[in-house]
């Protein structure tokens, strides 16, 4: 799985712009799997990958075009999907996000993650498990109505509150 | 098909709401390239010259370029242009950030803005929905305000905001656009213009893809340039400080503006330091879109935090001004940010106001009561809310420097440092003397980015040889071949603001040159942009930003630099004894550019 050292992230999108040229040859955020958070007013960037949940909520697909990979990533059978939405939906952290009729998140680039390659600084990682590590329940509730960005935006609220309140204990005492 | 361009022009009539979405034609962008280059090409070809800055038949540029938004690092950037209120030449102003991709990603080249609205409003786009909206609830809030209000009235965090603080809607000749809160569209007046029009912010929403030409070839060259630039020699300090790294750079070299350029030696650098701040302050690096470099930080002091300060800054509100209290200088920085006020024109007014004291032009009584000693908070804190909202003496100061000594005479225009009425930038130009020359033929006024001729401090002394035959260039104390550099450089940083990227990467790190732009364009966009049509085209900019500089009035006797530059020399340190010997240089300048003596293109 995708994994982070936030406090190094400074939040320039290398890992977006390098995921969205892997998978399509283009450029543009929409089509990114990983989504860099920007919270200008409390200095917190965020980059909001799939992090392979315990949960798997998007595997309730009506079609039953989701499944898991050998890795942990997330599978979308093209052939399957009919692009309802669900699994967007159900997904607790806009992680999976549709974008041309297509459910777009991380497939871990087949075992060598772009976004890991693209970082300067260091602050992305990837660890070969296969995943289930992560509780994302206590994200799921309220979710159901919000946009993806809504979402990944009180995600990453959430989880950059320790290190923010850090910062402020350092340089404020 | 289009490739690495958004595709279309945004032409927005603030007047009538009438909005109407052009194709973007290749074979202009051809001879403009984008950013900088498309804006000042169009107030060329459309803007009426005798326009009142003010007025609403001022057009209003938003331009990015075709490799904005892209995979080249640090393609974060767009310019801002018009006819600047502050100088009543051409105005514009770029900045990073991630508004610039954001308008590409929604399908746009460029967004052209004239008239003027009726009530304040904000300017939304989402994709091809284009919409103005009320403003009269955002009016008087600050920056930061602002772009919050926007984000939660449209639900959406990610949306990109251009706004103006109340700086700008009180049409402080000096008001500063901002973009991510604090990327700041500062020079020429930007925000003034926005004010002007009613308009306190754009927003832009894009969600949509680009097209490349050649997506390998682009990728190659993208990669190695990535590997340019994180095994450049300078990578660390810059990661590490960013510009700030300059306050002690530049007091090495003796040309760290303190006391308003009466030394360029300042006693107390180490407690204003890009070092101290970042020991200090820093909690952690920042950046502008898809840079490899990082060189933002983010900071929290005891009463304030934000992004930043870049070193104009940090100098305009330290040694420049006599204050060795960092926490203070970061507070003036977050205020100017939420007001949108530019640092360095502001600085220069109060730079100006404290030496006329100093040396007995003007006291107290002038200035309503407020004590201009040097480095005094107090001072200082009251007259930039003053500034903002034109109170009292604060509104000859929001005129900038120019007009505020015409104001107070008495002989106090020999104190205002400025160029065509833009002022001075940090950077001593005797102890530096290509950027002196720059400062002194920028084509927005006493400006260093216009050519950022970085290159005479690096002392590589062989490869100034290889380049242009002339080993002084390497020399910054040298005058002698430095119209040579300027001349290119100019170039290369028209270049960077075409495409758009970074100059601080672009230039300064000498990472960029003619041909490996031309690939660059070529694969990114598939049109014949080869190394010659590249340089044509940066040309036919510089002349016909040139040409409509003279239309508003720009003569060569304004081709100089404030008096204290060319005939005060400094008094200590490692620039001790130097002016700079301006008027040689420029005329060699236009010599190099086939210019008649008077600083005409020929026909």
């Amino acid at each position: 799985m995708i994994t982070l050292e936030i406090e190094k992230c400074s939040g320039c999108s290398r890992c977006e712009v390098n995921c969205t040229f892997f998978h399509s040859g283009r450029i543009g955020r929409s089509a990114a799997r990983i989504k860099v958070v920007k919270i200008e007013a409390l200095g917190i960037d965020y980059p909001v990958v799939c992090q392979q949940c315990r949960e798997r909520y998007c595997t309730r697909c009506p079609e039953n075009a989701i499944e898991i990979g050998a890795l942990g990533q997330v599978i979308v059978s093209p052939t399957l999907c009919t692009a309802c939405g669900t699994c967007e939906t159900m997904c607790p952290i806009g992680a999976i996000e549709l974008f041309e009729e297509i459910p777009r998140v991380c497939d871990l680039c087949g075992g060598d993650p772009r976004c890991v390659k693209a970082c300067t600084l260091d602050a992305i990682h990837y660890e070969a498990d296969a995943g289930d590590k992560v509780s994302l329940k206590v994200f799921k509730k309220d979710s159901r109505n919000l946009a993806p960005e809504e979402k990944r935006h009180r995600y990453a609220l959430a989880s950059a509150k320790e290190l923010r309140d850090q910062w402020v204990v350092e340089r404020r005492g | 098909m289009l490739h690495g361009y958004g595709g279309h022009i945004l032409r927005v009539d603030l007047t009538t709401g009438h909005t109407r979405r052009e194709k973007t034609d290749p074979s202009f962008m051809l001879d403009v390239i984008g950013g900088r280059g498309l804006n000042s090409t169009r107030l060329y070809n459309e803007l009426p010259r005798d326009v009142d800055p003010l007025s609403p038949d001022n057009m209003l540029l938003i331009g990015v370029g075709p490799l904005t938004g892209s995979l080249l690092s640090a393609s974060a950037y767009m310019t801002i242009s018009g006819k600047s209120p502050m100088t009543g030449i051409l105005g514009d102003s770029a900045a990073g950030g991630f508004m610039g991709p954001e308008i590409k990603q929604a399908g746009y080249d460029q967004i052209v803005m004239t008239g003027c609205c009726e009530k304040p409003c904000y300017l939304f786009i989402a994709d091809d929905h284009v919409e103005i909206r009320d403003a009269s609830h955002l009016w008087g809030l600050d920056i930061w305000q602002t772009t919050a209000a926007i984000r939660k009235q449209l639900n959406d965090n990610a949306v990109q905001i251009a706004a103006i603080g109340p700086a700008g809607e009180n049409l402080v000749k000096y008001a500063t656009v901002a973009c991510n809160n604090s990327r700041m569209f500062g020079r020429s007046g930007m925000g003034c213009l926005f004010g002007s029009k009613q308009l306190k912010a754009v927003a832009v929403r894009g969600r949509g893809t680009v097209n490349l030409a050649d997506p390998p070839g682009f990728l190659a060259l993208c990669r190695q340039m990535d590997q340019r630039i994180m095994a450049h020699p300078e990578y660390a300090q810059r990661n590490a400080l960013g510009s700030t790294l300059l306050m002690k750079a530049l007091n090495g070299i003796g040309i760290l503006p303190t006391n308003h350029f009466q030394k360029g030696l300042c006693s107390y650098v180490d407690r204003i330091s890009g070092e101290t701040l970042a020991d200090q302050y820093k909690v952690k690096n920042k950046a502008c879109f898809n840079c490899n470099v990082h060189c933002s930080r983010y900071y929290i002091s005891a009463e304030v935090e934000g992004e930043g300060p870049e070193f104009e800054t940090l100098c305009s509100y330290t040694s420049r001004i006599g204050n060795d209290d960092l926490g203070f200088a970061l507070k003036m920085t977050s205020f100017l940010n939420r007001m949108g006020m530019d640092s360095l024109s502001s600085g220069e007014t109060i730079g100006w106001a404290m030496e006329c004291v100093q040396r007995g032009l003007l006291n107290k009584e002038d200035f309503d009561g407020l004590d201009f000693s040097w480095g005094n908070c107090r001072t200082i804190e009251n007259l930039l809310g003053m500034i903002a909202h034109r109170q009292g003496i604060g509104d000859a100061f929001a005129e900038g420097t120019r007009s505020l000594a015409a104001r107070y005479g008495k002989g106090t225009d020999e104190y205002a440092f400025h160029v065509k009425g833009l002022d001075m930038i940090c950077g001593d130009p005797r102890g530096i003397k290509a950027f002196g020359l720059t400062y002194a033929i920028a084509s927005r006024g006493a400006d260093h980015l216009r050519a950022e001729p970085f290159f005479e401090l690096t002392e590589r002394y062989d490869e100034a040889e290889k380049r242009w035959g002339i080993r002084e260039i390497a020399d910054r104390l040298a005058d002698r071949g430095k119209a040579v550099l300027v001349e290119h450089t100019e170039r290369q940083a028209l270049l960077t603001d075409c495409l758009t990227m970074c100059k601080n990467i672009g230039l300064s790190m000498d990472i960029l040159d003619f041909d490996f732009a031309s690939r660059l364009l070529i694969a990114g966009t598939g049109l014949k942009f080869s190394p010659e049509k590249v340089t044509e085209a940066l040309n036919g900019v510089i002349e016909r930003d040139r040409r409509i500089n003279i239309d508003f009035g720009v003569t060569a006797d304004q081709d100089t630099l404030p008096r204290r530059f060319t005939q005060e020399p400094l008094e200590a340190g490692a620039s001790k004894g130097q002016v700079v010997p301006v008027e040689r240089m420029v005329k060699e300048y236009y010599q190099l550019k086939g210019w008649d003596g008077k600083g005409v293109p020929r026909d």
